[in-house]
């Protein structure tokens, strides 16, 4: 397995965010978190990503133990969050640019180009990233994280503000890295887009991951159903 | 060398990010001619005759100016990296905390000494000392801001990545960074009233407590450094 996350909690001050979380994902495995905003989808992902440290609980990527190597764990991860994780007045070459060069990868100005025009941002490369609109920002984003071949890609909501073309990039993109072997996690409310996508799927409801099914052992409206039903639990309790 | 080209990289971003936008420099560089203005109309239009009290104001104007200019530098270059994620988007590269650090103090020490070059000399000239002021002492006068910079740097770099990160953070890091500088402040001035009145250091204590203690905060703060970026 490329993830191992077991027992995972994130308090905050007296909150639990995350709740003795279990999860591991496998190479070429689409694993989809579904969860209302503020479920701890995003705190989750961060986590993983080694942006936070959980509160209790142990966490092996590829093998090393991400809470104490972080460092040596981060350059299997490509990481779309909320934030861009960029510099907005930088144009997505010289952004690319630079975070290559943190990363230390060969042949740079040409893996840039390539992953520019391969995201369809060529016409826009030398345009500052501030004035892009969140599917130009999105194009960019997912063009950052593969930036240095990831093993592991770790997708907070990555089709939220998206429209229908934005979406069917990133629904494309996503297939096609978990085709090449990689291991993709993406947590979003969209049960629709996320089956698309997905090979197993969750349901993360107040800080609680439920292992729902696999794509194989379940219909896109029987899932919908289903966390509708969760849903309406959760509230009513 | 990987270290070094990193370090190199996050500098070269930086100093780039600052001159890009011109916003910080000209912050910056208006608040110190201000100061500047103020100190002259409220001791002018006569100054001291005597060099020593023109030597003392002098000195006191140019360490106001620097102190706080720096204090805006310090938040504006964190400002940059946590608004959209930036400084995470570093993190996730896996490069040292450290290398983030020194680049930091690095950029904010040459963006701090470019001002020192171009302020310095308008105050020397509305305290009447520029005349007094030769090639050596002027060079002189910039070795003390210098050191005195790194020093400054060396701890308000480590502050203002803690400040940054909480409300109200800009206010905060005056708060926590002038008494811990005080130290610099006291080594800087007293060595720079020296300079400006007599063309060298007479008393060594001064310059050994500026050097000593710039350098105690830049190996603390460094060893520090991983603790404050990755939190």
């Amino acid at each position: 397995m490329r993830l191992n996350a077991s027992q995972i909690t994130k308090n905050f001050g007296h909150r639990t965010i995350v709740k003795n979380v279990n999860l591991t994902i496998n190479p070429g495995e689409v694993v989809a978190i579904f969860g209302p905003n503020g479920a701890g989808k995003t705190t989750f992902i961060k986590i993983l990503a080694t942006l936070l440290r959980p509160t209790s609980g142990k966490l092996d990527i590829e093998g090393m133990d991400a809470i104490a190597d972080y460092a040596q764990v981060r350059n299997t991860l490509g990481v779309i969050v909320h934030e861009h994780l960029a510099y907005p007045t930088l144009t997505p070459f010289e952004n690319l640019k630079f975070f290559g060069q943190m990363y230390g990868i060969n042949d740079l100005e040409n893996r840039c180009k390539t992953l520019l025009a391969e995201v369809g941002l060529q016409r826009f490369v030398h345009e500052p990233l501030h004035i892009f609109s969140r599917g130009m920002t999105q194009r960019f984003m997912i063009a950052r994280a593969l930036l240095h071949h990831p093993s592991i890609l770790l997708l907070d909501e990555p089709f939220s503000g998206l429209d229908a073309s934005a979406k069917q990039f990133v629904i494309d993109r996503i297939t096609q890295e978990r085709q090449d072997g990689k291991s993709v996690l993406i947590t979003t409310h969209n049960t629709e887009l996320g089956y698309l996508v997905g090979t197993r799927f969750f349901f993360m409801i107040n800080g609680e991951l439920e292992e729902i099914a696999t794509k194989g052992e379940i219909e896109v409206e029987a899932l919908l159903h289903l966390y509708e039903e969760r849903l309406i639990d959760t509230t009513s309790n | 060398m990987k270290a070094l080209r990193q370090i190199a990289a996050l500098i070269r971003k930086d100093l780039g990010l600052q001159f890009r936008s011109k916003e910080t420099l000209a912050l910056i560089f208006v608040f110190s001619v201000l100061v500047v203005l103020i100190f002259a109309f409220a001791f002018g239009p006569e100054f001291p005759t005597e060099k020593t009290e023109r030597g003392k104001l002098t000195a006191s104007v140019l360490w106001t100016a620097f102190v706080f200019a720096g204090i805006i530098t310090l938040n504006r270059s964190f400002t940059i990296e946590r608004s959209h994620g930036a400084l995470h988007g570093i993190r996730l590269t896996g490069v040292d905390a450290s290398h983030v650090y020194l680049s930091k103090v690095v950029s904010n020490v040459v963006f701090l000494f470019l001002l020192e070059i171009v302020i310095t000399p308008i105050a020397l000239q509305f305290f009447e000392l520029f005349d007094d002021v030769t090639v050596g002492i002027f060079l002189k006068l910039l070795g003390v801001l210098s050191i005195g910079t790194l020093g400054f740097c060396a701890v308000g770099v480590l502050l203002a990545g803690m400040s940054t990160s909480t409300n109200g953070g800009e206010s905060l890091l005056s708060v926590i960074l002038l008494p811990l500088v005080i130290p610099i402040i006291m080594g800087g001035t007293k060595c720079t009233v020296s300079i400006l009145v007599t063309g060298g250091l007479e008393d060594r204590f001064w310059l050994g407590l500026l050097v000593g203690s710039s350098l105690i905060f830049l190996a603390s703060a460094y060893l520090l450094a991983d603790a404050v970026i990755e939190e």
